[in-house]
């Protein structure tokens, strides 16, 4: 397997140049990097330092996704060179990151949902990097870079601080439970981006895609809307008690909202921009005529621009404001953690409609760039076949500490009860596979499908669902 | 028509021993624990937390639905049952088949089997011995085992690698089984509780989870416990010195912390909580007789101390946080911020009671009417309790035994390949003699296909000099290309 990637090199086309987005990355990193400097310069504070390492690492890993992700339109094969070069050098500063904190700490980073997430992002360049030269698989960068790039801006809202390890974390469990975790999920996240790749050099109808993702996303911002509009344009949003952590109820299952002035437009104008490319799709449909498909992509693309920019109007004016409430007298504060089903719903929208854009760069170029269809089928299945058993293992690892800690080795903690759904959905994959014979398209459905659930697991349950795992 | 009994025991029998109903009861199962964890569930959420999320109306129906407790619902106990039997029935169906392959291996091929396999080469030879001591020779060195089939018209060698992975489904659902009868061990027999201790105490009876208490046959003694915390306040170790006591005796004496239990007889007592116990431990305070020298005088709650022959102080109440209203004291929360301590000085000659009440808050001192003491507070000690959680598992080994062998069987179901090799010396289409190789591999195909052709090779190297270069029987598949575009 490995000779033969290697035997394989890339071709530099002749006939196209694409230096354009090379050097638009190329500056834009020179430019963040020196600002960066700039600003550590002009403070006093030390070059070597976590956050600095791990803002040098986001720089990167946005360089590379980029790239990748241009590779994917313009099917520029030097592009995925690059792509590769700065996700190596990302790594390095995300590795000197976690090594900086773990050296501070005197512990490896795995005690908090920002440690994790730093971990995380470690785990899934180092197996993109790793799958790139064992599968020859190129461009899976232009999945996993993304999320790379997201799990660290998430972190930035998190608290950072090196704290000490609380009683019921100072066990070697801990070591080994959070690191078959962190590999586990990067696995899913990979083999999720080889599905994704498996789906591109499929010929399955894009069109199908398009009614679905057009009709999740419209279906989320209508239930915002329906659900949050408030009269003269405002937006709901729950009172949140920052002293208690916890949502502002007036009575019994009776919460607190206030209204945010103005934002309810924006969401409105956000459904607006949902719909549009379902209503193309329906119309095309019925009346047949292909061409209305193409103005429905177009109408994607600028729906998720627009819901970018709705969501960054939503995190700038929910976090640490205050609003006053129809319902009582006053001025109460808000916070992005009262909202965790607005959020998630965002961002599970941009995410979904961002995946179907990426399968219409299927064309006959990136066809013959990209591994067979087949490959992609059997790499995805062999990585969740890595997966499956680092889930069990963590399962196992995490029930013989929480025996050693609670004195229960199963409580049906929240968690507890999603990594049981993550194995069972990968379980269940698995035997589709193996005695049903599901290929191609079901399977790699059902690998996307297990990995939006090992990241419901890994941040949804921590942000939606309480529960005794609280650090993480 | 009527239905016997066994024809219905056969019908669910055929319903059950199905792969797709095993995987409708499965996606029932994540359905159903994904509920349990949006709504809250009893067992884990405080009465009052509860009834702040949800309307009255709304949990009503929620108990009704058993949603508040999804976990230790019959139905989904059930289904975990109907899940459990699924799997044991398409397993045992299965199995025969498997077995069947797995001892009785396919040793011999014939014509329609060599024309259907992926993988085979054909060599020229000049004679089968020679062929065919020349593939022993070349496996041997590869380090396969050779296995010869005697047979006159098609003599054949048969080597295989991992026949046991085949059977490592069976492995892993067999270690699923240990982990549910451990699971269903515990529901069963085990239990789990509370002991609450304080220094110096000593307690046999624990609180069960249901509420009930539980005697247990040897009593556990607390010599002490405490918390230690980091520079920044958080806590860093809680512990308890415990001692187990049978009969009088000392059988065993442990420092537990957080992740470090005490066991014995099967019970594990686990550091779970330390606290407060919001009774007083001790009260200091400063006597002064009238015209008197003062002294420090520390109480304990309702033992008299003794001031003077003819008069003792007692700490008759202690309320940790008051208020007044209408000239009486009240509670106003557990919290000890704003302690009232309410003291009874008895004089023995003249049998009178004097009771005086104490505000720190209000000024140190307090002076009866009747007494000839005042006394100013000095400082008071809370009591402290260990909390320990106790527990019973007398399946756990079952479920750590199953979480190994299912580690060993992923690793075998995965990670070892079935690898199978036929030579064989027959006549190709053209009635020349060859050496027909053929392998299979029941999965990771690609790898195997390196492997097969390193076979080939070196059988090819052995066979040097009685023949010329192989030809490929089946084109070798150009895969994982990445070539640019053209």
């Amino acid at each position: 397997m490995s000779t033969r990637a290697r035997v394989v090199q890339m071709e530099e086309p002749a006939a196209t140049g694409g230096n354009a987005l090379l050097v638009l990355v190329g500056l834009s990193v020179v430019f963040l990097l020196v600002v960066a400097l700039l600003g550590v310069a002009k403070s006093g504070g030390s070059l070597i330092s976590e956050s600095n390492f791990l803002y040098v690492a986001l720089i990167f890993y946005a360089g590379a996704g980029a790239l990748y992700m241009g590779f994917g339109v313009t099917g520029t094969p030097r592009y995925v060179r690059y792509a590769s070069v700065a996700t190596s050098i990302g790594l390095v500063a995300n590795t000197l990151a976690v090594a900086h904190r773990w050296y501070l700490s005197g512990r490896p980073p795995f005690a908090s949902i920002y440690e994790m997430l730093l971990s995380f992002v470690w785990a899934v360049a180092a197996l993109t990097l790793f799958a790139e030269k064992k599968f020859g698989v190129r461009i899976i960068g232009s999945i996993t870079m993304p999320l790379a790039v997201v799990c660290v801006i998430l972190m930035q809202l998190l608290p950072s601080d090196v704290r000490p390890l609380v009683p019921a974390l100072q066990s070697t469990w801990l070591h080994v439970h959070v690191t078959l975790a962190m590999l586990s999920y990067a696995t899913c996240a990979l083999s999720c981006a080889l599905a994704m790749m498996f789906l591109i050099q499929d010929d399955c109808k894009t069109e199908t895609f398009l009614a679905w993702t057009s009709a999740m996303v419209s279906a989320i911002y209508i239930a915002i809307v329906a659900t949050r509009f408030e009269r003269w344009g405002g937006l709901s949003v729950t009172g949140w008690d920052a002293k208690n952590k916890s949502d502002i109820f007036l009575g019994r299952g009776m919460r607190l909202f206030v209204t945010v002035p103005d934002l309810g437009w924006l969401f409105m104008i956000a459904a607006a921009g949902a719909i549009v490319p379902l209503v193309l799709y329906l119309v095309g449909r019925a009346k047949n005529n292909e061409s209305f498909y193409a103005t429905a992509n177009k109408a994607v693309f600028i729906s998720i621009l627009l819901h970018l920019v709705v969501l960054g109007a939503f995190v700038l004016r929910v976090r640490d404001a205050s609003y006053p409430s129809p319902d009582q007298e006053g001025l109460f504060p808000t916070s992005l953690a009262a909202s965790p089903f607005l959020l998630g719903g965002m961002v599970t929208g941009i995410f979904a409609s961002l995946l179907y854009l990426m399968l219409l760069w299927r064309r006959a170029d990136l066809e013959g760039l990209l591994p067979s269809a087949d490959t992609l089928d059997r790499v995805t299945y062999k990585t969740i076949c890595i997966a499956f058993p680092l889930l069990t293992g963590m399962i196992a690892a995490g029930a013989y500490w929480a025996n050693r800690t609670w004195g229960s080795y199963w409580s049906w903690d929240p968690k507890e009860t999603w990594a049981a759904i993550t194995w069972l959905v990968y379980a269940g994959y698995l035997h589709m596979r193996i005695t049903r014979g599901w290929r191609g398209r079901r399977a790699a459905y059902f690998a996307i499908l297990g990995f939006g659930v090992v990241i419901f697991t890994f941040l949804g349950v921590t942000y939606l669902l309480p529960g005794l795992h609280a650090y993480a | 028509m009527a239905f016997s009994l066994s024809s219905i025991a056969k019908r669910i029998h055929k319903t059950l021993a199905n792969l797709r109903t095993g995987i409708v009861l499965l996606i029932l199962v994540v359905i159903a624990s994904a509920l349990g964890t949006f709504v809250l569930q009893r067992p884990v959420t405080e009465a009052d937390k509860l009834a702040r999320a949800y309307s009255p109306n709304t949990l009503r129906w929620l108990d009704r639905l058993t949603l508040t407790d999804v976990f230790h619902a019959w139905w989904f106990l059930a289904l975990l049952g109907l899940v459990s039997l699924s799997i044991l029935l398409v397993s045992i169906d299965r199995f025969p088949n498997a077995w069947r392959f797995y001892a009785r291996p396919y040793r011999k091929t014939d014509s329609h089997f060599r024309a259907a396999l992926p993988n085979k080469v054909e060599l020229p030879i000049r004679n089968s011995e020679d062929g065919l001591n020349a593939a022993e020779r070349a496996l041997k060195k590869l380090g396969w085992p050779v296995e010869r089939i005697a047979d006159k018209s098609e003599p054949s060698l048969y080597s295989e690698r991992h026949r046991f992975s085949v059977m490592a489904v069976y492995i892993v659902h067999a270690s699923l089984f240990l982990i549910f009868a451990g699971g269903i061990i515990d529901g069963l027999f085990g239990y789990s509780g509370f002991l609450m201790l304080q220094k110096g105490e000593s307690g046999n009876v624990i609180e069960l989870r249901t509420g009930a208490r539980k005697r247990l046959p040897f009593a556990i003694k607390c010599y002490g416990a405490g918390q230690e915390n980091y520079a920044d306040g958080s806590p860093k170790r809680w512990w308890s010195k415990l001692a187990v006591v049978q009969d009088g005796k000392e059988i065993q004496t442990k420092e537990i912390v957080v992740n470090d239990p005490l066991v014995h007889q099967g019970l594990r007592f686990y550091q779970a909580s330390y606290g407060p116990t919001g009774k007083l431990d001790g009260l200091k305070l400063l006597a002064t007789p009238d015209g008197g020298t003062a002294r420090e005088i520390t109480l304990q709650a309702d033992q008299p101390f003794d001031l003077d022959p003819n008069t003792s102080v007692t700490l008759a109440e202690y309320i940790p946080d008051f208020f007044i209203r209408d000239n009486q004291v009240f509670k106003r929360s557990d919290d000890p911020v704003n302690p009232a301590f309410r003291l009874q000085v008895k004089n023995k000659a003249t049998g009178e009671d004097a009771k005086l009440w104490l505000f720190p808050a209000y000024g140190e001192t307090a002076q009866g009417q009747k007494t000839n003491y005042s006394f100013a507070y000095r400082d008071m000690q809370m009591g402290y309790f260990t909390g320990l959680e106790v527990s019973h598992e007398p399946g756990q080994w079952l479920v750590w035994a199953g979480c190994l062998l299912m580690g060993a069987g992923l690793f075998v179901a995965f990670y070892m390949v079935h690898m199978r090799l036929w030579i064989v010396a027959v006549p190709d289409a053209k009635g020349k003699l060859v050496l027909w190789i053929g392998g299979q591999a029941n999965k990771n195909r690609d790898r195997f296909e390196q492997k097969f052709n390193d076979v080939v090779a070196t059988i090819q190297f052995e066979l040097k000099g009685t023949s010329v270069a192989a030809r490929p029987a089946r084109k070798e598949e150009a895969e994982l290309t990445l070539a640019g575009v053209k």
